[in-house]
């Protein structure tokens, strides 16, 4: 029976890293072959490894003048994106998991709205308006639009976090004589912490990897690398050295993040976030 | 202090930076898309028609645009439920690989759209790495990128949306109390009775929500389509593109957003009327996570 328990086990987890190697090592080993590739030899059908390897398409992208400039903007985007998005959730957060009032539902099915209309329709209609005020093409502008789809997880996060907080220690602190504001402040955002480590790590990864938002709202002019990624591949030309090195680098940053939020976070915040509605 | 009570003014406050955000980025724009449907910008026409809900709807080109766009949220949706549910299944099954597994897994949820795209192009397209793999096979490989059906855009969403799909599923059937499962054991149901007469009935709240937001999240989607797409039909989300920045025909742009707005209303309330009244299904919802 042991055996015989052991041996399906052994199967199950078979099959589960069969897929992984399918679904994620191979395109990943695929990449790197085309990032690494000798482009003076080529590599043409049917060699399924080049013949020859070189550093040429890291050079040329290293290069470039563009790309370093496109990786501070994603990263800057990232983290003005992520800062705003946790002021502006956690008052709204509170609201809603301390004050009980009518239409609560209606604001919670509002704050969930943006997750469910597809975001290329508000994007390319905020690109309009911002066209009229100056702000397509702008940076702030890409931020503004990004906003719009990290809010609702950072209000939805921080509302289970905080709804998770005993009230006594609220009251206790309000006994001793803390005003609401100092027993929020120093009680309640504090505490909160989990909740604001989780949703960060969540909105940097959104903000960081977001393409369609941005391109409808900041192209041709902010050039983040999820964009300049899209301008290799959906270019006239299509520079498949290029684009798999960008990939890597694209890649990288995002399965630091990945790994480090996998280890702070332990409940499944994404799961918490995403699975009800 | 009677914690019920609470001044108003404290709560509009409160609520003023998310809500009110919200309300100016989103809404704003989402009024100005449903009403600019309505509205004509030739000259001589009436300013509120109707024209252009016709032009969309006479169209050839743009229906097949919508049947295209149901096609593409449809089609990963169903794929990745096909996926996610198994995995979700030998997850809960094998406890010693979950830990290595459940982290690597989830590596495509912060894949960009525009890398998976990428990564469907270098395998699947021809002379990429699939073909030369069956070529000494003797195993001709099908068109598979700017296919008619799509077949390219809808796996490297099912790409996307299969981690996702299996995060929520995994975690509404991890909320599955063991004894339950033991239980069945004891009384003589076998695995696949267990997964279908007790996990999948106990996680269908996770599962309707999962295939729902895969739904959505394929049916507007851009890149991968523009990417990977045939020349046509192209769906409503690369023609509202083509309409608005190339052409500036933007009350066309307002209806294909209008429209795909709808269709992900409608599915959502849809999903409300399956798990119940909206009070049901939300206490359900809550009480799993």
């Amino acid at each position: 029976m042991a055996s015989r328990s052991s041996k399906s086990q052994g199967l199950v987890g078979f099959g589960l890293y069969a897929y992984l190697a399918l679904t994620l090592l191979f395109p990943i080993i695929v990449i790197a072959l085309w990032a690494f590739y000798d482009p003076k030899v080529g590599w043409f059908p049917p060699d399924i490894i080049p013949r020859s390897f070189s550093l040429s398409a890291w050079r040329e992208v290293l290069a470039d003048r563009n790309i370093w400039p496109s990786a501070m903007l994603s990263l800057f985007v990232s983290i003005v994106v992520t800062v705003l998005t946790g002021a502006l959730a956690f008052p709204t957060a509170w609201a809603l998991a301390q004050f009980p009032f009518r239409l609560k539902r209606a604001v919670e099915i509002f704050i969930l709205a943006p997750v469910i209309v597809p975001g290329i329709v508000v994007a390319i209609s905020l690109g309009e308006i911002f066209f009229r005020f100056g702000l397509f093409g702008t940076v702030l502008g890409v931020i503004l639009v990004q906003l719009i789809g990290t809010l609702p997880f950072m209000i939805r996060i921080l509302t289970a976090t905080l709804e998770g907080i005993p009230n006594e220690l609220i009251y206790a602190a309000r006994t001793l004589g803390a005003s609401p504001r100092v027993a929020v402040l120093c009680i309640a955002l504090p505490l909160a912490w989990p909740g604001f480590a989780a949703g960060g790590l969540l909105t940097f990864i959104a903000s960081f990897e977001e393409f369609e938002k941005s391109f409808m709202v900041g192209a041709p002019k902010v050039q983040t690398l999820a964009v300049r990624l899209w301008s290799y591949l959906g270019g006239d030309i299509l520079v498949l050295p290029t684009a798999a090195v960008v990939t890597f680098i694209l890649l990288t940053p995002m399965l630091v993040i990945f790994i480090l939020a996998e280890r702070l976070s332990k409940d499944d915040v994404m799961a918490a976030g995403l699975g009800k509605l | 202090m009677n914690p019920t009570k609470v001044n108003t003014l404290t709560l509009l406050l409160c609520l003023l930076p998310g809500v009110g955000y919200l309300l100016v980025f989103f809404g704003l724009p989402l009024v100005t898309v449903v009403f600019g449907s309505f509205t004509s910008r030739a000259p001589g026409a009436s300013p509120i028609t109707l024209d252009t809900w016709i032009t969309l709807f006479s169209s050839p080109v743009y229906l097949d645009g919508l049947w295209f766009s149901l096609w593409l949220g449809i089609a990963p949706t169903a794929v990745s439920l096909l996926v996610s549910l198994p995995l979700s299944a030998l997850m809960q099954a094998n406890e010693t690989s979950q830990k290595l597994f459940g982290t690597l897994y989830r590596i495509p949820l912060v894949v960009p759209g525009v890398v998976a795209g990428f990564l469907v192009l270098v395998i699947l397209d021809r002379g990429g790495m699939a073909s030369r793999l069956l070529m000494p096979l003797g195993i001709p490989m099908p068109r598979l990128v700017r296919d008619d059906w799509g077949v390219g855009a809808i796996i490297a969403s099912s790409w996307k949306t299969i981690p996702f799909m299996t995060l929520i599923i995994a975690g509404a059937m991890a909320a599955i109390s063991k004894d339950i499962l033991a239980a069945a054991r004891t009384l003589g149901a076998n695995r696949l009775t267990v997964l279908w007469r007790i996990q999948l009935p106990l996680a269908q709240p996770g599962i309707t929500a999962a295939v729902l937001l895969s739904f959505i999240g394929s049916l507007g989607s851009y890149v991968i389509p523009s990417l990977l797409g045939p020349a046509y039909p192209l769906p409503l989300s690369v023609h509202m593109f083509a309409e608005g920045f190339q052409k500036g025909n933007w009350p066309m742009v307002y209806a294909m957003g209008t429209l795909l707005s709808v269709l992900a209303i409608a599915v959502l309330l849809a999903y409300y009327a399956i798990v119940g009244s909206f009070s049901r299904g939300s206490a359900a919802l809550t009480a799993r996570s």
